[in-house]
Order: C-alpha cells, then sequence, then structure tokens
C-alpha cells in the first residue's frame, strides 16, 4: 500500500462555475523509495495538486490520505512540519534568517528529537553541496542553485517521509539540476524517501521512476 | 523555546523597524510613568489627607432661621428676645445622646463657663486705679476741741463710686475722697476668665495644631480633678508658676474654687483680627469638662456653652447622621455643619491635577495603541511573505501570533524600563509644576474675589475662612511624584495591553492570510 494516496480528488475554485474544475477524479498512489514526476502543461493544476497533497489547500472533491489517513482529519500543521518536506520553485526560505538558520528552524518546528541541530544541519548542507562558510551567509547573499540546495536541505533536516517539490530545478542550470536530481535519486534509493516532483521538465521525467500526467 | 528564539532573531534583524516602534513606546512609556506617577502619588496624597483630617461635624445655631420669625417696631421686641430664650440650649446630656452613634468614630466637646477671681489680675488692656482727692476747709465757729471727728460714707459725688472720709480737726475740715478710676484702651475687652473644659485630649485642637503650646510644666491629666493650665501672660501678669493654686470665684454665689497649674501655655499665633495688648487666649484657663459639670451642679444659672465635635466615619454618612440628630430631638434652630468642604477645597488642586494626569494619560494611550496599531498593519503587509513561509514549515497560527506578539512586548519592555527612569526624573518637576500652576490658579480666583470685597491685599484667603469653628485646613501645595512599585506593575499592564492592542493587526492578519496565496502573490 502507498504512503499517500489520491482518491477521486477534484479542485475546483471557490468563485468558479459548479462545472468548471482545475482537475477532477485524480486517483494517484505514492510509494516510498520512488520517485514520481507530475507533469502537465501551464495552467493545468500541478501546483494546486501539489497544494492539496501539502495539506495547503483542501479538496473540492475526494480525499488524500496519508498512511490510509484523510488529511481532513490530520493537524495539518504537524503534517506539514513532520511527514512532509516541501521545496518550492521560489525556494520560500526567510530572507533575514541565515542558511543555517533556516534549517534548524524547521528542525524546531518539527519537535523531532535531534540532539545536535547544528552538525545535522551542516551535514545536510554538505550532503547538498554547501560549505560551512555559505552556512553562515543571509539567504539573499546566496545564488539560486545555492538557495534551492538549502530549501532541499530544510525540507530533509526533520526526517520526513515524503519530499514534495514543486519545479525544483525550474530556476537552475543543466549542471545544478543534474546535481539536484543526483540528491533525490540517492534519498529515494538509499533513504527510502516517497519523492514528488511538480516539473515540466524532460530531464526530471527522465530520471524519476513514475509519471502522471495532468491533462485540461 | 524556538518562538522566543525567532522572535530575538527578528527583532536583531530588523533593527530599523523596531527602533521606530521602540521610540514610540519610549515616549508612551516616559509619559505614563509620568502621568502615572503624579496621578498615584496625588490619590496617595489624597487619601493620605483625608486619612489624617477628619471629617468634623460641629453643631452651631441658626440664626437666619430664627430672624426669619422676627417681627418689626418696639413692640415686638420683648418678644424677639422671648422667642430667643424658649430655644432650648444644648445641654451635656444632648450632646452625650448625639454623640452615641455608629456614623461617628468619636465625638468631644468643650465645655465653657466665666469665673472671676479676687485674687487673680485678668490680663487686660485696662486697670483701675485708686485717686485720693482732698479738700480742706477751715471755719472759726467749730467748738470740737481735743481729738477728730471722723465720718465715712460711701458713694460719691456725682453719684459715682468710691469712699468719701470727713475729718474734722479742731476748725478745719478735711475731705478725702477715694475713687477708682479705670484706664483703658479704646478697644477694650469684656468678660474675666474663660474656663474651657475639654472632654479629651482629642478636644483640645488648637494644642494638636500647635496653635497653643505647654512650654511650662504639662497639660491636665485628670480631667474631673480641678487642675488648669493657663496662658503665659496670665501667668507673668500674676507671677504664677507651675504648682501654685489660683482661686476662682463664681460670680453670683461667690463660692470660690482651687485649681492647681498643671502647665503653663504660649498661644503661637503671632497675629489675630484684634489689636489688643494681650492675645484672645490670655485669660482662658484649660481644664477637664467634668470639672465644669461639677461647677454647674453647685450652681445651676451658671452661664455654659458647649461646643461638640463629632468625627464622622466617612464623608458618606453625613446625611444619615443629619437625620438621626433630627430624630433624636436636635431642635430645628441648630444645624449639624462639617468641615467637609475646606477639606475638599484643600484637596482641589491636587485633584486636578490628578484629573488631569488621568486625562493625559488616556489620551496618550489611545493616541499611542492608534499609531502602533497602524505600524503594525503595515508591518504584517511588509511580513506577509514570512508569514506564508512560517505557515509551510508548519508553524500554527497561534504560535505565530504569540511570536509576533513577543517580539513586539520584547521591544515594549526594554523601552517601558527606558522610558520609566526618564519617568523617574522627570516626574517630580513635572508634577510640581502642573500643581503650582493650579495652586497660582487658584490664587488668581481667590483674589478675583476678595478684590470684589476691597480685599485684594488678603490673599491667605484658606487662612482666613476659618468659618463654622471647625478645625482650620491647611491645602496642599507640593507633590513629590514617586515612581513606585505600584507605577512599574500599571506601567507593564500598559505596556502589555498596548502590545496585545497594536498586535490585533498581526493576530487577525495571521488568522486571515492563506499561505498559499501569499506565496503565489511573492512568486
Amino acid at each position: 500500500m502507498g504512503i499517500l494516496k489520491l482518491e477521486n480528488v477534484g479542485y475546483r475554485y471557490k468563485d468558479a462555475p459548479k462545472d468548471k474544475y482545475v482537475f477532477k477524479n485524480i486517483n494517484y498512489e505514492f510509494e516510498q523509495g520512488k520517485m514520481y514526476a507530475i507533469k502537465g502543461k501551464s495552467g493545468s493544476g500541478k501546483t494546486t495538486l501539489l497544494s492539496l497533497i501539502t495539506g495547503l489547500e483542501k479538496c473540492t472533491e475526494g480525499d488524500v490520505l496519508y498512511n490510509g489517513k484523510s488529511l481532513k482529519k490530520m493537524n495539518l500543521d504537524k503534517y506539514r512540519n513532520t511527514e512532509i518536506g516541501i521545496v518550492f520553485q521560489s525556494y520560500n526560505l526567510l530572507p533575514r534568517f541565515t542558511a543555517i538558520e533556516n534549517i534548524i528552524l524547521s528542525m524546531d518546528v518539527s519537535q523531532v528529537k535531534i540532539k545536535n541541530k547544528k552538525q545535522r544541519a551542516l551535514e545536510l548542507m554538505k550532503s547538498v553541496g554547501l560549505s560551512e562558510e555559505q552556512s553562515k551567509r543571509k539567504i539573499l547573499k546566496l545564488s539560486g542553485g545555492e538557495q534551492q540546495r538549502i530549501a532541499i536541505a530544510r525540507s530533509l533536516s526533520y526526517n520526513p517521509k515524503i519530499i514534495i517539490a514543486d519545479e525544483p530545478t525550474g530556476n537552475l542550470d543543466k549542471e545544478t539540476e543534474s546535481e539536484i536530481l543526483k540528491i533525490f535519486k540517492h534519498l529515494a534509493k538509499d533513504e527510502n524517501k516517497c519523492i514528488i516532483i511538480v516539473t515540466h521538465s524532460q530531464s526530471v521525467c527522465d530520471a524519476v521512476d513514475y509519471i502522471y500526467e495532468l491533462k485540461k | 523555546m524556538y518562538i522566543l528564539k525567532n522572535s530575538f532573531i527578528s527583532i536583531t534583524r530588523n533593527k530599523g523597524r523596531n527602533i521606530s516602534i521602540g521610540i514610540i513606546i519610549l515616549v508612551i512609556a516616559a509619559c505614563s510613568t509620568v502621568t502615572l506617577s503624579i496621578r498615584n502619588t496625588a490619590n496617595n496624597l489624597v487619601k493620605e489627607y483625608e486619612a489624617s483630617h477628619d471629617i468634623i461635624g460641629t453643631i452651631s445655631f441658626n440664626r437666619g432661621q430664627l430672624a426669619e420669625k422676627f417681627k418689626g417696631g418696639e413692640d415686638a421686641k420683648k418678644s424677639n428676645i422671648e422667642a430667643f430664650n424658649n430655644i432650648e440650649q444644648l445641654t451635656l446630656e444632648n450632646i452625650k445622646n448625639y454623640g452615641e452613634s455608629n456614623y461617628l468614630k468619636n465625638y468631644y466637646y468643650i465645655y465653657t463657663t466665666s469665673l472671676n477671681s479676687d485674687t487673680l489680675t485678668k490680663a487686660t488692656d485696662s486697670y483701675e486705679y485708686e485717686v485720693e482727692n482732698k479738700e480742706t476747709s477751715t471755719t472759726s465757729t467749730t467748738k470740737t476741741t481735743g481729738g477728730q471727728n471722723n465720718e465715712k460714707s460711701k458713694g460719691g459725688p456725682n453719684g459715682a463710686g468710691g469712699e468719701r472720709h470727713t475729718i474734722t480737726n479742731n476748725n478745719t475740715t478735711t475731705i478725702i475722697t477715694r475713687s477708682k478710676e479705670k484706664f483703658q484702651s479704646d478697644r477694650n475687652l469684656t468678660g474675666d476668665f474663660e474656663l474651657d473644659g475639654y472632654s479629651s485630649y482629642d478636644a483640645m485642637t488648637d494644642f494638636i495644631s500647635g496653635n497653643y503650646q505647654i512650654t511650662d510644666g504639662e497639660m491636665i491629666t485628670d480631667f474631673s480633678s480641678f487642675e488648669c493650665a493657663i496662658s503665659s501672660e496670665l501667668a507673668t501678669l500674676n507671677e504664677i508658676e507651675v504648682g501654685n493654686k489660683i482661686t476662682l470665684k463664681n460670680p453670683t454665689t461667690k463660692k470660690t474654687y482651687d485649681f492647681v497649674v498643671k502647665g503653663i501655655y504660649k498661644d503661637n499665633s503671632n497675629a489675630d483680627d484684634s489689636a489688643n495688648m494681650y492675645s484672645q487666649s490670655a485669660n482662658k484657663i484649660v481644664t477637664g469638662s467634668t470639672v465644669i459639670k461639677t461647677l454647674v451642679e453647685d450652681d445651676s444659672t451658671l452661664v455654659t456653652n458647649i461646643t461638640p465635635s463629632f468625627i464622622m466615619q466617612s464623608e458618606d454618612v453625613i446625611e444619615a447622621f443629619t437625620q438621626e440628630l433630627k430624630d433624636k430631638g436636635l431642635n430645628e434652630y441648630y444645624t449639624l455643619n462639617t468641615n467637609l468642604d475646606e477639606l475638599k477645597n484643600a484637596t482641589q488642586s491636587i485633584e486636578n491635577v490628578k484629573t488631569f494626569a488621568t486625562m493625559f494619560l488616556i489620551i496618550t494611550l489611545i493616541i499611542a495603541s492608534i499609531v502602533l496599531f497602524v505600524i503594525n498593519v503595515i508591518n504584517i503587509r511588509e511580513r506577509k511573505y514570512e508569514i506564508g513561509v512560517f505557515r509551510t514549515i508548519g508553524v500554527s497560527k497561534f504560535k505565530l501570533t504569540i511570536q509576533y506578539i513577543l517580539e513586539l512586548l520584547i521591544v515594549s519592555i526594554i523601552m517601558l524600563c527606558i522610558g520609566c527612569l526618564c519617568g523617574v526624573f522627570l516626574s517630580k518637576p513635572i508634577g510640581n509644576m502642573l500643581l503650582q500652576n493650579e495652586i497660582e490658579a487658584s490664587k488668581t480666583a481667590d483674589e478675583e474675589v476678595l478684590n470684589n470685597f476691597g480685599r485684594g491685599e488678603k490673599l491667605d484667603l484658606p487662612m482666613e475662612m476659618n468659618i463654622r469653628g471647625v478645625a482650620k485646613v491647611e491645602p496642599i501645595n507640593s507633590i513629590d511624584a514617586v515612581v513606585d512599585v505600584q507605577v512599574v506593575l500599571q506601567l507593564l499592564v500598559i505596556g502589555i495591553l498596548l502590545t496585545i492592542v497594536s498586535s490585533l493587526a498581526s493576530m487577525i492578519s495571521i488568522q486571515r492570510f492563506s499561505p498559499l496565496t501569499i506565496l503565489k502573490e511573492r512568486s
């Protein structure tokens, strides 16, 4: 049984006509140790679907089940800070915090017991190819690629079972994209994480195990 | 814990914003400290003043009411006096009956009468002396021989007092007329010795206030034995020392009473309305009320006067006590007067300062709340993205609200401490400045009133207005505004309330904002 299951999921904007859905009857299942890509054209609802999976939005129809339990019945804050890690296309890091502070903050919020948070944060940064010197920099003093790595490190900091990434390589060059994909692959294969990537990049689609395509 | 850590990080990384908020809070804190300390000190001063100055009621004769019933014309004179005589005088029993009331803390009275003395010289600016006048005439027809004829008769020529001696010796007749002549100033005093019988030490308000002060010996200790304290003027004039006896005489029955002088007092009031040689207290003899009662028992016709003082439990009972007096049979021609107006007047300036301070505090807090609220609204709009990020990584709305309130609270507390220190130094001078302005304004108003009466130079109104026989009331004329624990606690409460009020913007925004919408807007 998959860790995450979408059952007849449909979404319609609040102010939209009753029959106008962004998508409808979505039935996907995601398993640990696998990489998934959700692709589709612009406006197909990729990011909206990701919002439903992360609990940032609620389904108009159907249900999202985590380990067989409906998200509607779960504490979504707890779900987001413990069970899933989110990597946004625009990174969504706190600009006034340093790189390492952003990572430690996620560990603090999750309240998962971690002995030496600073040490773990530095290890995570090292695993995504960032140095200790870079850890002390403020977010705005890091490049896009570096910020994306910080976002990935942050999503891994409290050891979630699922990593959901929205266009994680959209702003990156080929070389960096390749490095990021390597990290995701390692997380899926070696650390048994479920990786879900929303993308329209072919190279990402080539790297994943399964591809779901959203069609209008 | 991480909430607190985040708050500190946010404060230190947003210096510009927090300094602006801090300056506003600093000004509010300083203003609040000054106004709170002035308000509290003024409040305490008024309370202490009220606690140390009892509301004292006394029963006065309502002459106005009697005058309303006066008739005019020559024939009405007798009936008017009869009407006055028919009004019952207050008796000791009346006073004791009135004094037994639950509305009173205590009561006391001065039982006064007057006696004469053959041995004491009254301190007065008039004196009598004997004048001897000799008239000698010689007649040749007188046959008297050897010896003399001496006639003595009373009553002088023209019906004047004095003695007349006629000595006839041989042919010479000498008429010696001895008469008493009085030398006095134009401003004559009347009466002999006033005996003030106090019911207790509480009744001795002149000694309590320091108008009179025992300078030799001590105050009487037994209110029922024939002990007394006399004025230094009377003592000097009659060469009396502590321990001496003085003899006083009932003017009607001529019965004499010996009093032991236990103390000699000095009248410290340097000036009074009259310009006499001796003070008004010169012939005043202080003794116990029971002594006067004994004198009255010996002679019921002895003219006495009772001045009662009733110490009220509080301002609220005055009306009820007045009614109780009526129920107990107080004659309609007597009224209860209190020193409440004088007490209120004495604290009026400080009450005005207190009201001003309170109003200023309220206005400051309202303006401050609005300013801080607006700053926070702007601040939250700027930090929308941050809120979105926090929410997406799983920080609950509650924790996020607490974090934002904490940020403001930390800034507030730091600035409140600094503002409080500023207030400590500013409170006293500002408080006194406000009070002095109030006193000056009050004096100007008094001056205008006095000018209307042609008494522009007499500005010391409260001292002069010792009306209705109640104790003098000195006004409060300085305020030592102190920043105490109470002020600090009040300031802390204000700080917390201000923080909560101004954080309302953050609270509402955090509840309303959808993280996804915020992040989409940012993207």
